[in-house]
């Protein structure tokens, strides 16, 4: 045992002699420490109202989105840099204003766009055709007559966005209310709510009143066997845009006369932002969100009561306003093949389904299904059922979401119906010249 | 002085713990101040890092800025000096998108740019009254192009009169080429924030790449869960006072460190947040490294404790064993010491034992030696003294056996021959040896076997032998007369297959053994005194012997006694199965197929059946003679009769004798019927006239004895004439040996002895003379020779190699028999590796010399 004491002991000693005087070694000879090799990686810009999280980043849970873009910029090796701009007040220039101020100065490679964003700028010939891209033949039809302008396919959407009525069915159970299907019975639940104390039976922000606007006014047209004349006559001035657009108009001011709906805080509130927390609270029974307002957190993902989301009310029943965000590549744009590379990738049916799964959002490929969350089955049942409006249309030379959205304000502001019909009367003369 | 120790002992373990506590407390005393201090001034030196480059991030946005409002005078110097500064701007390189140049007239509320359209300052807002080297900078806004943008304004004088102002739209992206690429390895967010608006102006790509807090101030706060008012009010009063401020924050969990750093006195800040982990890297690399190294040390030091103590328990181990050892030792010592006395007073006992014990048959050898001389002429003296004299002799014999026996055992001399024995024959001799002296003491004796799968074993029969004539005489001697004595064989479990685990029990009724003797019944020179034993001869050697053999053969021996209630003997034996299989040919060529055996014990007839099984006899078996007449009955209406019966003895109801005359009415006279019975059957037959072709077989049964046993019957069967006339003459007469002896008595009465036998012989003194002899001799001169083994000149082995070596036909065929005195089995083996055919140990015994000569004659 001694033995082996002392020749453990030796071999430690040896060990750390040995140790020691690897470690005094020498540093190497003078050499130049700096690696002079530029990185030289290909990279395209995109404008998008959200940042980019860094990919090395722990805890942050990364979006459907950017796990698409991930896959681009791995099968493509390159990388996509984010410019973003959001709005904080009304009085300041939109993420629209922004992007057209962009695309207009050829700023970026590609844009995610808003419907009426798509429709100014394919009109003006900036964004580059996409019907060439691959994803571009997975295409519901519905997608392609929304992004098209001039016959030029100019934006693919991510996700196909369904606006309804988010209502909280146990206060229509409370009152004994049916669910609106006209706008009398919308008019009519309001007048109960009113008469048991709501306040403000509609909760409502700056951008999404429209949706009654639109789906009243279009509900027959595009649910009707003439769309397309329709649709040509409004853009040769054959037919008024301010007819199809005064029945929503007079709806929202009778919602505004009668307290449905509070101006002021409609005027100023933020999406959700503003309305969002007395609907969850159950202050107010009804508000208007996009269809992945029922599956996000951080909307109305986790409501404490039994929700359901139902189209808006019209003349043929509830109708769910479908517009679509898309991503449009600038027809100058410096990096214009390799935006439009990315564009393949994260619109491919394999990154589609991803977002789709994730999202839990309708897919603009026709190849793409998903299951939906028992809220949101009324909405989807009725866009399965083809009943809904657009809520943009990139064939129609007055843009509709944008300018809508923008009287709609005037409205709220106290324009008189009259007054916003002479706008739209006036956009259409514009359109026209 | 154990306790002494022990305390002493305990005191140095408590002390050595502690002082092993003790620099583990201050290595890690030392460690975690050390740690401490580097990590405190790593933190210091990496603020200092991070302080030191925003300051130069600060100082390169400054000179950006300084640059620019440089061009800008320059611009306005150069404007102020033209005819028409107007074409000048609107000639203005439109390309370069990151700078708007627009000129108002002094004066008027509009003017152009190099754009080409209509330019108004009303847009611009320089309230906040920030400037850049003497030039009013605006307020941060997002311009025509989407991004965000300052203007400055500069006076354009001519004639030092100011004509106009020159506004320059400068776009914060342009700062991005001025700020590093990465900042600490891109783990850091740094914006550029406009104080006035607090909106966030600048995203640097590679720095700031978050999913949130990248709107305004506020937003930041949100996103980075800085929600403490008092925080937030600081940050306000030192944005309001354009001082910079850094503080310690958690963001996503991670302690981080916020920053907020004023830039062109404070009309924007440069704001954004750093991992506290990754400004301290090498800090926390130093501490990691710091910790490894003592962790190793630690580990080393507690190995060398660990080393220590199993040294020193190894230490204390063999000191103990050591102790211990000396102790064991002591003991033995004094135990060797006691046995010693022991022995001696043993041996003291022996030789009185051996004075006493030889000079008893002595004396009654020399007296009736002198009684003979005496009655040399009266017959029946003389008859009745040499019968005195041979049994003394044999005792004498016996005696001297005995003490050479353990001589050569306690040599460790004693090697076992082994040899294929079967157990009929072992118990037959032991029984025919045993069983006239328990009968002369009036004792009854009873053998059994029980259990015993094979009868055929390998080990050395004649060790056996002595071992249970050992026992049994023992017993036999032990019993007072019409005791009992027990003769148990059984067969246990077997541990292997090929191994027959057998217990011999040799169980009395006799004195027994006080429990003091027992303890010393197996040591030699020992044999217990009192005064009924005194009475019964013997050496005291052949339980030693006994025991000694047992061991040899890998066995044990135990005993158990009680005075006056009996002494049981146990022996535990494993001998080895023979490999060749039993027999068949025998019950073939006797054509016995198929046998009756009756027997009122179903153990008994179910051994019958164990043992017969290898013989390919079927058996069958009744538990009465009503039985066995019945199945034998069958057997013979079948056509298909048994080829020998076996009747116990004695049944219930109806015995062997009844049943075997009612079977010879029906059974075919040939067929042999055997008793088993577990009496004395010499003196059965006597008494009792067995019918025809009927005979007796010991129980225990075994397949030999039974085979032997048919063949005794079925020898009777043949004609009278066939069988050999019994011969009273000896075989020796006529015949004639050449002996070498060198001892004349004992060639005196050897050739007395043949003289008797009718046989002659010629003596030789030694192997060269005996070996000459031969030489010299005809061709079967002699029959046989009668070979000593030491003589001088040349022993008996020599002599008969040499003799077998002759070239003489008769050299390698005539019989050596070898005559000695060396009794032993080596000396047997020996004597047949020199050539011998046989050995006879002296004293000669006529009956044996005649049986083994008629081998050879």
């Amino acid at each position: 045992m001694e033995k082996i004491f002392k020749r453990i002991l030796a071999v430690l000693l040896a060990g750390t002699v040995v140790v020691t005087a690897a470690a005094c070694q020498e540093k190497e000879p003078v050499k130049n420490l700096v690696d002079n090799k530029k990185e030289e990686e290909k990279s395209v810009n995109l404008f998008t109202p959200m940042e980019k999280s860094n990919p090395s980043a722990k805890n942050i849970a990364r979006t459907a989105h950017e796990i698409t873009i991930a896959k681009a910029e791995e099968t493509l090796n390159l990388k996509v840099d984010f410019t973003t701009y959001t709005a904080t007040t009304y009085q300041e220039k939109t993420y629209d204003d922004v992007t057209l101020d962009r695309a207009r100065n050829n700023m970026d490679d590609f844009y995610l766009l808003n419907p009426d964003a798509i429709q100014i700028l394919g009109s003006e010939g900036l964004l580059a055709d996409l019907s060439s891209l691959d994803c571009a033949a997975n295409l519901r039809e519905i997608v392609k007559t929304a992004n098209t302008v001039d016959g030029k396919l100019v934006a693919i959407p991510q996700e196909v966005v369904a606006h309804g009525l988010f209502i909280n069915k146990d206060m229509f159970d409370e009152y004994h209310l049916k669910l609106p299907e006209t706008p009398e019975d919308f008019l009519e639940c309001c007048r109960v709510f009113k008469e048991n104390g709501i306040e403000t039976p509609v909760g409502a922000n700056r951008w999404w009143l429209e949706s009654f606007v639109l789906a009243q006014g279009y509900a027959e047209m595009y649910n009707g066997d003439n769309t397309k004349a329709e649709i040509e006559a409004l853009n040769s001035g054959e037919a008024k845009l301010s007819d199809y657009m005064r029945p929503g108009f007079e709806f929202l001011q009778e919602l505004i006369n009668k307290g449905y709906v509070d101006p002021q805080k409609a005027y100023t509130y933020e999406a959700i932002e503003g309305e969002g927390p007395d609907f969850l609270a159950q202050k107010t029974p009804i508000v208007m969100a996009y269809w992945g307002a029922a599956n996000a957190d951080t909307a109305y993902g986790k409501p404490d009561f039994n929700m359901q989301v139902i189209g808006f009310p019209s003349s043929l029943g509830q109708m769910p306003v479908v517009s679509m965000t898309g991503y449009g590549v600038g027809a100058e744009a410096e990096h214009k093949k390799d935006a439009m590379d990315v564009l393949d990738v994260i619109l491919s049916d394999e990154m589609l389904k991803l977002y789709a799964d994730n999202n839990k959002v309708i897919s603009p490929s026709k190849n793409v299904e998903v299951d939906c969350i028992d809220a949101l089955k009324p909405l989807n049942d009725k866009i399965n059922e083809g009943v809904y409006v657009l809520g943009s249309n990139a064939s129609m030379k007055v843009e509709q979401w944008g300018n809508i959205c923008l009287i709609v304000r005037d409205l709220l502001n106290g324009s008189s119906v009259d007054e916003c019909m002479a706008s739209f009367d006036k956009l259409q003369e514009d359109s026209l010249n | 002085m154990g306790k002494k120790y022990k305390k002493t002992g305990i005191n140095r373990s408590i002390i050595l713990n502690t002082a092993i506590i003790l620099v583990f407390c201050i290595l890690s005393a030392i460690v975690y101040f050390v740690s401490g201090k580097i990590s405190t001034e790593m933190s210091e030196s990496a603020i200092s890092n991070l302080h030191e480059s925003l300051d130069l991030i600060k100082g390169t946005i400054q000179a950006v800025f300084k640059k620019e409002a440089e061009f800008q005078k320059l611009i306005a110097k150069e404007i102020g000096s033209m005819e028409n500064p107007y074409d000048f701007v609107r000639s203005y390189d439109t390309d370069n998108r990151n700078i708007k140049i627009s000129i108002i007239p002094a004066g008027e509320a509009t003017g152009i740019s190099n754009t080409g359209e209509s330019f108004s300052a009303g847009d611009l807002d320089f309230s906040a009254g920030n400037t850049v080297d003497g030039l009013p900078v605006s307020n941060s806004y997002v311009n025509e192009m989407g991004t965000w943008a300052y203007t400055m304004k500069c006076p354009v004088i001519k004639n030092n009169e100011e004509t106009a102002s020159l506004y320059v739209e400068y776009i914060f992206d342009s700062l991005e080429e001025a700020l590093p690429g990465r900042f600490y390895n891109s783990s850091a967010v740094l914006y550029i924030m406009d104080t006035e608006s607090e909106r966030l102006v600048l995203k640097p790509k590679g720095i700031g790449e978050r999913s949130a807090g990248h709107i305004d101030l506020q937003d930041f706060y949100r996103a980075n869960n800085i929600l403490e008012e008092n925080i937030q009010s600081e940050v306000d009063n030192t944005i309001k006072n354009g001082h910079d401020i850094m503080f310690y924050h958690k963001i996503q969990e991670k302690d981080s460190l916020i920053y907020m750093w004023s830039v062109n006195d404070g009309s924007i800040y440069l704001i954004g947040y750093v991992p506290v982990e990754a400004i301290q890297k090498e800090g926390n690399t130093v501490n990691q490294y710091l910790l490894i190294v003592v962790f190793v040390m630690l580990a080393a030091f507690l190995l060398c404790c660990i080393l220590y103590y199993l040294n020193k328990r190894q230490q204390n181990k063999s000191r103990k064993e050591q102790e211990a050892e000396r102790e064991k030792h002591n003991k033995q010592l004094a135990e060797a010491l006691k046995a010693a006395q022991i022995a001696s007073s043993s041996k003291t006992t022996f030789l009185s034992n051996m004075s006493h014990d030889i000079r008893t048959p002595m004396n009654a050898i020399l007296g009736f030696t002198t009684l003979l001389a005496k009655d040399v002429d009266n017959p029946a003296k003389v008859r009745e003294y040499t019968a005195k004299i041979t049994a003394s002799g044999q005792h004498l014999l016996s005696l001297i056996n005995d003490v050479l026996d353990v001589s050569k055992i306690e040599s460790g001399k004693v090697m076992l021959t082994m040899g294929e024995f079967t157990l009929n024959n072992l118990i037959s001799a032991v029984d025919a040896i045993i069983r006239p002296m328990a009968r002369t003491k009036g004792q009854k004796f009873f053998v059994s076997v029980t259990g015993i799968r094979h009868e055929r074993l390998i080990g050395d029969e004649t060790r056996i032998n002595q071992i249970l004539i050992n026992l049994l005489s023992n017993s036999v001697k032990y019993t007072p007369e019409g005791g009992h004595i027990w003769f148990r064989i059984i067969g246990l479990e077997k541990r292997s297959a090929q191994y027959e685990h057998i217990r011999i029990e040799v169980e009395d009724d006799g004195y027994g053994m006080d429990p003091e003797y027992l303890k010393i019944i197996f040591d030699a020179f020992t044999r217990a005194e009192n005064s009924t034993t005194n009475k019964v001869q013997g050496t005291g050697l052949g339980m030693a012997i006994t025991k000694n053999i047992v061991e040899l053969m890998g066995g044990t021996i135990e005993v158990a006694s009680e005075v006056d209630n009996g002494t049981l003997f146990t022996v535990d034996l494993e001998l080895r199965i023979p490999d060749k299989k039993a027999d068949e040919q025998f019950w073939k060529e006797h054509h016995i197929s198929r046998i009756l055996a009756a027997d009122d014990s179903r153990d008994i007839t179910e051994y019958i059946k164990t043992l017969m099984g290898e013989t390919g006899v079927v058996v069958d078996t009744a538990l009465s003679g009503e039985a066995a007449l019945k199945l034998a009955d069958d057997a013979c209406r079948q056509g298909n009769g048994y080829d020998a019966i076996l009747l116990d003895w004695k049944m219930p109801e109806m015995d062997g004798v009844a049943t075997a005359k009612l079977l010879r009415g029906f059974i075919p006279e040939n067929v042999p019927i055997l008793f088993l019975t577990s009496y004395d059957w010499d003196e059965l037959q006597e008494k009792i006239a067995l019918p025809e072709n009927t005979s007796f077989l010991s129980k225990p049964f075994f397949v030999s004895a039974f085979k032997e046993k048919l063949l005794e019957v079925y020898s009777k069967q043949m004609p009278k004439e066939k069988m050999s006339e019994p011969s009273d003459k000896s075989i020796l007469e006529g015949k004639h040996f050449l002996v070498a002896e060198d001892n004349e008595i004992n060639s005196e009465i050897l050739a007395e002895l043949l003289d008797i036998h009718g046989a002659t012989c010629e003596i030789a003194e030694n192997g060269q003379l005996a070996l000459k002899r031969f030489c010299d001799s005809a061709q079967g001169e002699f029959d046989a020779i009668l070979m000593d083994v030491q003589m001088p000149v040349m022993n008996g082995y020599e002599a008969t190699r040499a003799l077998r070596a002759l070239n003489r036909k008769d050299a390698k065929t005539i019989p050596v028999i070898a005559m000695t005195a060396n009794a032993f089995a080596e000396d047997v083996k020996d004597a047949k590796a020199a050539g011998m055919n046989e050995h006879i140990a002296k004293p000669l015994n006529m009956e044996i010399v005649e049986k083994i000569l008629s081998k050879y004659l």
